[in-house]
């Protein structure tokens, strides 16, 4: 998926470089107003209806799940430089409800996968506890990192958990 | 509009009555962006493993290049607005220098904070982290921090006072300013300038900003020194955020004059205030504004609704940008035979930066894609294009202008245009690998990073000391530009 988000970002930006760079330096110009009104016009529409399009399709089915009747529960409280989860062990193809807190400052929970990839996040916040729901595909073992700055070993601040075959 | 406001006219440096304490300004932000971007060397190669950095030296160094960098832009975007819209109406320099003694005292207790009191809470103060710092740094440290905020806040709403009484004055009440009536009353032919339509704009925003600012300030202040005094940390991380947000796109919204009012003079064709320009601007005082909900994708306890008024608005905002903003500045220098000298290079350069950084920025705030990119270095990868590339190089234009003026030369010299491509080349490879990092899920803000993230570290700190040397040059150019003029 980041990957995906990654090539998509820069084809975005390297068509928009070409195309800035070639009317800048075109020497075809000055371009009459009445195009450029008119190109104005289409560029802007042509944004708004691209924004209505892209919004509809990525929030008409939120992007933060919700969690099913099924679902596990695993608490996870922290604090500098901590995590606590009542659970170490989750079982493949079941669906999480992570609910996490923290104890002291902001702390921001990330999940990452055998192959150190951001898999899932939420925000830790002390008087708060915020969910984040996930189903785990692989198993193997898992890290917590800390994704929000909360002080000198906000970089230490790590925890596993092992995810488990599926239930047969 | 009550009274005819005087029109542009001064093109060269010279002729502006603010034009010494500016250079002064352009001076001290300039020296400050290299400090600050040396500073962001030293992180990145300590992050590459190229040599081992005591994790609380880190991320002192990470506090004073966050606090320092938008120090810098706020300072040079500042001084741009105020040297432009100088050029339409009288300010009083007084107020000129009592902002700058207030933002440079605000320098200097931040500074102290910092290197004397080790605090090392990152620019954003996150609530309650100034207070609670693991036995790092002493309350008196975090305390100054913030007082520190509060002269520079306190400076600007002098600014912003000032510019706006006077803009009140001669354009007919904030409304005049902001070109309202000209958008909205067709038998109204005389639009404010550029200049005055965006200066309206920033003090807006940008005095609403700083007001939430002061109010979150205060509390911290009041938490640290009375620990039993606290504030809810989410209505506190939203007041912080919108602060931070609004101010640092302030900056860039203030340094965009510079294109208003120099490219003309390579184009000789004048930026132009159209209806379309004023309804973006009108835009621009409201997005900026409501997208901060953008900060807060994964607080799930934030309502819904705030996410995905976060994520529409934050595409709302690249609208006016890339559809107004980029497209005129490709009209008007399409086919005007323009001589490209190293000023109107970095000019130009700032505004295609700040529409490309908007891309990887409106991606970021989608609530699907901020779920995996956010506080990735995707972030600092965004926000660093349109600075570096965005409201630092437009800093640079102008203050290349401010001692140079418009060149007379008919191809630009073989050196600058060496800076130039050094710059664009090692800002482009420095903030497209912070990208790539954020889509290899390497968080930022690490004092120490894992083996097998260092290679892009050390990449990007290649990149970075390209950047670092373009600027050590342009600012000695700006010395000695400086030098010969007096």
């Amino acid at each position: 998926m980041q990957t995906t988000i990654l090539l998509v970002t820069l084809v975005l930006m390297a068509i928009t470089a070409a195309v800035i760079y070639r009317t800048i330096f075109s020497t075809n110009g000055p371009v009459e107003v009445e195009v450029v009104n008119k190109t104005r016009t289409r560029l802007l529409t042509g944004l708004i209806v691209v924004g209505v399009l892209v919004s509809v399709a990525s929030l008409r089915e939120w992007p933060h799940a919700s969690a099913g009747a099924d679902t596990m529960v695993v608490n996870i409280s922290s604090g500098q430089w901590w995590w606590e989860t009542d659970t170490t062990e989750i079982p493949a193809g079941q669906q999480v409800e992570f609910r996490v807190t923290s104890e002291d400052v902001n702390h921001g929970l990330g999940i990452y996968d055998t192959e150190m990839r951001l898999v899932a996040q939420v925000q830790a916040m002390p008087n708060y506890t915020n969910k984040v729901v996930h189903t785990f595909e692989t198993p193997g073992t898992y890290q917590i990192l800390c994704m929000e700055f909360c002080g000198i070993a906000h970089h230490d601040m790590i925890t596993e958990f092992e995810v488990l075959g599926e239930r047969s | 509009m009550t009274s005819a406001a005087p029109t542009a006219t001064a093109s060269a440096p010279g002729d502006n009555p603010h034009a010494g304490i500016i250079k002064f300004t352009m001076l001290l932000g300039g020296v400050v962006f290299l400090l600050m971007m040396i500073f962001g060397l030293i992180m990145r190669v300590a992050q590459g493993g190229i040599f081992e950095l005591d994790p609380e030296i880190f991320y002192l160094l990470l506090t004073a290049h966050g606090a320092g960098m938008v120090g810098s832009a706020a300072l040079s975007g500042a001084a741009i607005m105020w040297y432009f819209v100088a050029r339409h109406i009288e300010l009083r320099q007084s107020i000129y220098v009592a902002f700058l003694g207030l933002f440079l005292v605000g320098v200097v207790l931040i500074l102290a904070s910092i290197f004397i009191g080790s605090y090392g809470g990152a620019w954003t103060f996150l609530f309650p982290l100034p207070a609670l710092s693991g036995g790092v740094w002493e309350v008196w440290a975090a305390v100054m921090f913030c007082f520190g905020y509060v002269f520079i806040g306190v400076g600007f709403l002098l600014y912003y006072l000032e510019m706006g009484l006077k803009i009140r004055q001669h354009f007919g009440g904030l409304l005049g300013g902001l070109g309202w009536r000209y958008l909205f009353n067709t038998a109204d032919d005389t639009p404010p300038p550029p200049t005055i339509v965006a200066a309206s704009s920033v003090l807006i925003f940008n005095t609403i900003g700083i007001v939430f600012g002061a109010a979150v300030l205060a509390a911290s202040i009041l938490n640290l020194l009375v620990s039993s005094f606290a504030v809810d940390p989410l209505v506190a991380k939203n007041a912080i955020y919108f602060f931070g947000h609004v101010f640092i796109n302030a900056t860039i919204y203030m340094a965009v004059t510079a294109v208003y009012e120099l490219i003309p003079d390579y184009t000789g064709r004048p930026w132009k205030t159209t209806r379309v320009f004023i309804a973006g601007w009108a835009a621009v005082v409201v997005f900026v504004q409501a997208v901060y909900f953008h900060h807060l994708l994964q607080d799930v306890a934030m309502p819904a609704w705030t996410m995905a008024v976060g994520q529409i608005i934050s595409y709302g905002s690249g609208v006016p940008l890339i559809g107004i903003t980029v497209f005129s500045l490709c009209v008007y220098l399409r086919g005007a035979n323009v001589k490209w000298d190293l000023a109107s290079s970095l000019l130009a350069l700032g505004v295609v930066g700040w529409g490309l950084g908007s891309i990887p920025a409106v991606i970021d705030g989608m609530v699907s894609v901020n779920k995996l990119m956010h506080n990735t270095q995707w972030v600092p990868g965004h926000f660093h294009t349109y600075l570096l590339l965005g409201e630092v190089a437009m800093a640079f234009g102008f203050a290349t202008w401010l001692v140079g003026g418009k060149s007379e030369q008919t191809e630009m010299p073989s050196l600058d245009k060496l800076v130039f491509r050094a710059y664009v080349l090692g800002g482009a490879g420095f903030v497209l690998i912070f990208l790539w990092s954020g889509a290899s899920s390497i968080p930022r803000r690490w004092a120490i990073h894992y083996a097998e993230w260092q290679f892009q570290s050390q990449l990007a700190s290649a990149f970075a000391l390209i950047v670092v040397g373009a600027t050590l040059a342009l600012v000695v150019k700006y010395g000695a530009g400086l030098f010969r003029k007096s």
